[in-house]
């Protein structure tokens, strides 16, 4: 090959590497970047505390693994989940002890009220490939806030989303996966 | 030397080709199907699947989108996330004028029912014996366990604590409730009688949680099925239509207090659920019992109009019908209502 003719061929390469860059980035990202996010969570309990987004997600992180079906047993996930322990979200305010319930509530006025038992992990799970109960090992109940290593947007309920997550990828019911979360209370 | 460099020369090319593809197929916008959404109340599961095959095969170019949720989230994807829907189809008729009227719709039609039975294997405790004058009996005794799906999220659980209500008035009872449900969780669910003219109100706590291993609770009735199945529970609260699909044995519970006769309506409203919290902004946490009536609606903001209100006159036609029959899903002469 004469040295000249390597030219083009090197230019139609790099276009063909900058396109596939591009490609997959549209196919791995959400579309949002965390600083672009503005997104307020108030923490309410013996005190009161409102968290930015970036507060939040700066916070120490658990990562597992979860999903959830909807009513009519639609699967959705597993997912790797990445977010804040909601137990350690209320420890900031007073933390919770066994008479309390935990409020957990999105701007659309979605409400969703957990024990101390839930948030210490007590659910049913389901496996997903037969969807039948099967017991589990350790859960967390996460503001989860990167799924399957994307940051939430809209449509995923984002910015922060309630999650089951543990060691085993298994479902929850669905109802329990709050979207959007803007406040949890204490009561 | 000049193989070699034609050979790079193809891999390169079909590289780019296969980027180029790539490109096409996610960035620009191809000939796609019309995309009707349709959502339905869960317990329609099976009829609108196959309602959605039948459509599709008479409307070439359709995809119709089918999506399942409780009656009241259902609605809450309209009147609260603001979706685009075209077709709406619920479990409870009196929500649509209730959530909706008249900012997301102005009308509707009624066209299915429903009643509520106790469900059961041949498997079951006691199954050669229950009836529907002991059921109450049966489900009571110590080695018997039964389900029901949680009130605060499905309409087949507020309705069970309504039938066992309004089992005290019909068989003169008054341990019932406290048998099959108060004693059975902690915080319990508390009866209160006369607290408005002759009318009951039963008080769910925040928290559902049973006690002793008697009664299993699960968020839909749909999920008790495999329970009973395995013969973990030995009896569920379910609607009909369900347990014959699922094909379960089940008591048909007298008239009187399983909610499907219009003709009962005065007795069934004298018995009232209230909800512990108010999972949803848009309607209130207090249920009156009444007959159950499926309906369907074209919401305003319906993306395809014309189109949705083919779809929804196709369930009605007599071709939609007997779909919904041939499922087990009992049908009513469609009615209008403004």
């Amino acid at each position: 090959m004469k040295k000249g003719s390597r030219a083009p061929v090197l230019f139609i390469f790099a276009i063909a590497i900058v396109c596939i860059g591009a490609a997959a980035l549209h196919i791995n990202s959400s579309g949002v970047e965390a600083e672009q996010i503005d997104w307020d969570l108030t923490l309410i309990g013996d005190t009161e505390m409102i968290l930015s987004y970036n507060e939040v997600i700066a916070m120490s992180s658990y990562e597992g693994s979860g999903g959830f079906f909807t009513t009519v047993g639609t699967i959705n996930g597993p997912f790797d989940c990445k977010g804040i322990p909601i137990e350690e979200l209320c420890g900031l305010v007073g933390g919770i002890n066994t008479s309390n319930t935990i409020w957990v509530s999105a701007p659309d006025g979605y409400l969703m009220v957990f024990t101390l038992d839930h948030i210490k992990g007590d659910f049913i799970t389901y496996d997903p490939a037969t969807m039948r109960e099967v017991p589990h090992d350790e859960l967390k109940v996460l503001l989860m806030y990167e799924q399957d290593g994307i940051i939430l947007n809209d449509e995923m309920g984002g910015p922060l989303r309630l999650a089951i997550a543990g060691s085993d990828a298994l479902l929850t019911e669905g109802h329990y996966w709050v979207q959007s979360v803007e406040r949890i209370e204490i009561r | 030397m000049k193989n070699k460099s034609n050979i790079s020369l193809a891999v390169i090319a079909v590289m780019v080709i296969a980027v180029i593809v790539i490109i096409a197929i996610v960035y620009l916008p191809g000939q796609e199907d019309t995309k009707l959404t349709v959502i339905y109340a869960g317990s329609l599961v099976v009829p609108f699947d196959k309602m959605e095959q039948a459509f599709e095969s008479e409307h070439p170019g359709v995809d119709v989108i089918m999506e399942g949720h409780g009656s009241i989230q259902a609605i809450r994807q309209i009147t609260d996330i603001h979706r685009e829907v075209d077709v709406l189809a619920v479990a409870d008729e009196s929500l649509i004028p209730d959530m909706m009227y008249y900012t997301y719709a102005d009308s509707y039609v009624m066209f299915s029912t429903n009643q509520m039975v106790i469900a059961y294997t041949n498997n079951s405790k006691y199954a050669d014996e229950i009836n529907n004058s002991n059921w109450y009996e049966i489900m009571a005794r110590e080695d018997v366990q039964f389900g029901f799906s949680n009130p605060m999220l499905d309409a087949c659980g507020y309705r069970t604590l309504m039938v066992v209500q309004l089992a005290e008035m019909y068989y003169n009872n008054e341990t019932i409730f406290n048998d099959l449900i108060e004693c059975n969780f902690n915080p319990a669910i508390i009866e209160e009688e006369d607290f408005d003219n002759d009318t009951r109100l039963v008080l769910v706590p925040e928290v559902i949680k049973p006690q002793k291993g008697k009664v299993v609770i699960r968020g839909g009735s749909v999920q008790l099925i495999p329970l009973l199945e395995l013969g973990e529970i030995d009896y569920a609260f379910e609607y009909k239509s369900i347990a014959k699909q699922q094909g379960l044995q089940f008591v048909e519970l007298p008239v009187e207090i399983d909610l499907s006769s219009p003709g009962y309506a005065d007795i069934y409203r004298k018995v009232v659920v209230q909800l512990g919290f108010q999972r949803f902004e848009s309607i209130q946490t207090r249920r009156i019992a009444k007959p159950i009536f499926y309906a369907i609606t074209v919401p305003k903001g319906a993306t395809h109009p014309q189109l949705a209100r083919e779809f929804m006159e196709f369930v009605l036609s007599a071709k939609g019908l007997k779909i919904l029959q041939d499922t087990e899903q009992p049908t009513i002469i469609p009615g209008n209502h403004y």
